[in-house]
């Protein structure tokens, strides 16, 4: 189910940026030529997604951090420039993404606010205090709106905003080696040891629409092919804001590292 | 491609590993140990999440203990740890976390591990006359092999002319014992000849001892009279109940307004003396300061619950000062001990709500173990 919307919605994509040039096949350079006569650019790009979905500073709560991996986070992008000085050296860029936002960590908490799956289902909140596994893969459909300057004729940089809407979302894992104290603090203590673990979800409490900032650098190696690095900072917190179970808010910040055919 | 990956990836611990802060103080409150001179433990203390539990030898004094905890690193107690208090009742103590903000209260009993006696209320006879039938509970105590009886008004609410099958009395047996059969107390209306006498109401009750039914219209109070011969110090009386208040609370007939209805019980020990022969009724005017009373057990007024679960009581044996036991004499029957329940509280001056109904199963008395 999962992968099957994800592979529509990349179907999509690559639809639209066969649609951003608009023009076919036979007289595509022509219809490239045109555009640049009206200052417009395009590229299509592709990348991996490397950071994390984390607490900044990181609270209290999270005593030491024992493993982390980006995972295999893909995001496509396809993106017009419009230049707005003959010398081509500031213009504005908007662009389309999916990016798939992921990691996976493993910590030790002290005193973290939690909701455990208990054994038969039922939901189990309190202080956990012990080690916490968490899977973080969050589909979003993004765009960025960026300011772009060119400083010479291999290097440019860009800066602004993004807007993203979550197609999927999934942020789980479970707790092992600690124990639970049920409600607060003072409450009864549920101790998970020898191997023993508990389930968490909290995919349904992530919240649909982020939006944060894009800095991006780009390095022209050849004439079409451009390496490109961009860091994007989420800005509000990705669950929603009636879930307390985590008490403090979290943000995506991830850089996304790859290569982009400029057109 | 690979190289960057790497590098960020380096980067990206380094600075999160870089930020991790300071360890904040404490939230929990807990007992982790408490500790006693080892020589008065019976077995381990047990320390539960809010209750600590020490299981004792019968012949310390507990009106003088001094038990000391540890706690997690950084919470307080109070009272400070070593303090002496008065363990005859369970003591209550409160942990502040490292934080100050959280606070866990702890009771901690001193329970002197003993025998009980047990009823269960499975044995029945029954009164049969031409008009009326009522129950009559008695238990073999399997501890010493005794009949125990246990008395109720029933004879004296036959006299009222109200009662007619088993059922109608205040007091009978039910099939919906917590273990098989149970006691059913209810709180009657007494009719017009109840009222003549200036006894509206009747409440269920059932005690050990007597009832006597000769003096039981003009003086209800001195009618029950309280008490069998007990060889053994008692400690504890446990047992289960459900509850549920009559809708009218009435006083002298009257109905009385925004006033609930509740059930009783206690327990009494008592030395015999040749001048008190037996305790009655009376002694709770008195406030349970006869001179003869040695110890009574009171049922704390937040454990009087309407519940349709059967709950547990478990109330401690609490002594009077300055009283010492006389092992001889308590050898020699010298010592009375009993337990009397009642579906309204204040059913001996008549007040109470018809219709109140206490059931009751499952009664130990504990005692403490003679060495």
């Amino acid at each position: 189910m999962k992968k099957n919307s994800i592979a529509v919605y990349i179907c999509m994509l690559v639809l639209s940026l066969a649609a951003v040039p608009a023009f076919g096949q036979a007289d595509r350079n022509q219809g490239i030529i045109k555009s640049a006569l009206l200052g417009l650019e395009y590229e299509v790009k592709a990348g991996f997604n490397i950071g994390g979905t984390a607490p900044l500073p990181l609270p209290v709560e999270i005593r030491e951090i024992t493993g982390y991996n980006p995972t295999m986070a893909v995001a496509i992008e396809g993106n017009v420039t419009k230049w707005f000085d003959k010398e081509r050296k500031w213009g504005m860029r908007i662009g389309v993404r999916l990016d798939n936002k992921g990691m996976k960590t493993d910590a030790r908490v002290k005193n973290y606010g939690m909701e455990i799956i208990g054994d038969g289902g039922e939901i189990v909140k309190g202080n956990w205090t012990g080690h916490v596994k968490t899977n973080v893969k969050n589909t979003y459909l993004s765009f960025p709106v960026l300011a772009t300057h060119q400083f010479n004729s291999r290097f440019s940089m860009n800066l602004g905003p993004y807007f993203a809407y979550m197609l999927d979302g999934d942020f789980s894992g479970n707790v092992y080696d600690g124990y639970l104290r049920e409600n607060d603090p003072t409450g009864e203590k549920v101790v998970f040891e020898d191997g023993k673990s508990a389930l968490y979800d909290f995919s349904k409490n992530i919240r649909k629409f982020q939006w944060g900032a894009q800095l991006g650098a780009e390095w022209r190696a050849f004439k079409h092919l451009n390496v490109c690095a961009d860091l994007t900072w989420g800005l509000n917190d990705i669950f929603q804001k009636d879930f307390k179970t985590i008490t403090f808010a979290m943000y995506p910040i991830y850089l996304n590292v790859g290569f982009g055919y400029a057109f | 491609m690979r190289t960057t990956y790497l590098i960020t990836w380096l980067l990206l611990s380094i600075t999160l590993m870089s930020c991790i802060r300071d360890e904040a103080p404490n939230a929990e409150a807990d007992i982790l140990t408490c500790v006693v001179p080892a020589d008065i433990l019976k077995r381990d203390p047990v320390i539960e999440n809010n209750k600590v539990t020490l299981m004792v030898k019968a012949d310390i004094d507990l009106a003088h203990q001094s038990p000391e905890f540890t706690l997690t690193p950084g919470a307080t107690i109070s009272p400070a740890s070593g303090t002496e208090r008065d363990f005859t009742s369970p003591q209550y103590y409160t942990v502040t976390s490292e934080d100050g903000n959280w606070k866990k209260e702890y009771q901690v009993s001193y329970i002197i591990a003993g025998i009980s006696t047990e009823y269960h209320f499975e044995d029945v006879d029954s009164v049969v006359k031409t008009n009326y039938t009522y129950d009559v509970f008695y238990d073999l105590d399997e501890a010493t092999g005794n009949r125990i009886n246990w008395a109720s008004g029933n004879a004296g609410f036959a006299l009222t002319g109200m009662g007619s099958d088993r059922t109608s009395f205040p007091t009978s047996s039910t099939v919906d014992g917590k273990v098989g059969k149970g006691v059913k107390l209810e709180t009657k209306e007494t009719g017009s000849f109840g009222e003549g006498f200036g006894m509206p109401i009747a409440a269920g009750n059932l005690f050990m001892g007597t009832f006597d039914v000769l003096s039981a219209l003009t003086n209800a109070l001195k009618a029950t009279r309280l008490g069998m011969p007990f060889e053994h110090v008692p400690t504890y009386l446990k047992g289960y109940y459900k509850y549920k208040a009559g809708e009218v609370f009435q006083e002298n007939g009257e109905p009385v307004k925004n006033k609930k209805d509740t059930w009783d019980v206690y327990a009494i020990f008592y030395e015999v003396t040749d001048k008190v022969r037996y305790l009655d009724g009376t002694i709770v005017e008195g406030n349970y300061t006869h001179p003869n009373l040695v110890s009574v057990a009171l049922l704390d007024d937040k454990d009087r619950k309407e519940t349709d679960e059967w709950t547990e009581f478990y109330i401690p044996f609490v002594m009077k000062s300055g009283k010492v036991i006389d092992r001889e004499k308590l050898k020699s029957g010298g010592y009375n001990v009993s337990i009397v329940f009642s579906s309204s509280k204040e059913g001996n001056y008549f007040r109470g709500a018809p219709g109140s109904t206490l059931y009751i199963d499952e009664v130990e008395l504990i005692y403490a173990a003679d060495n």
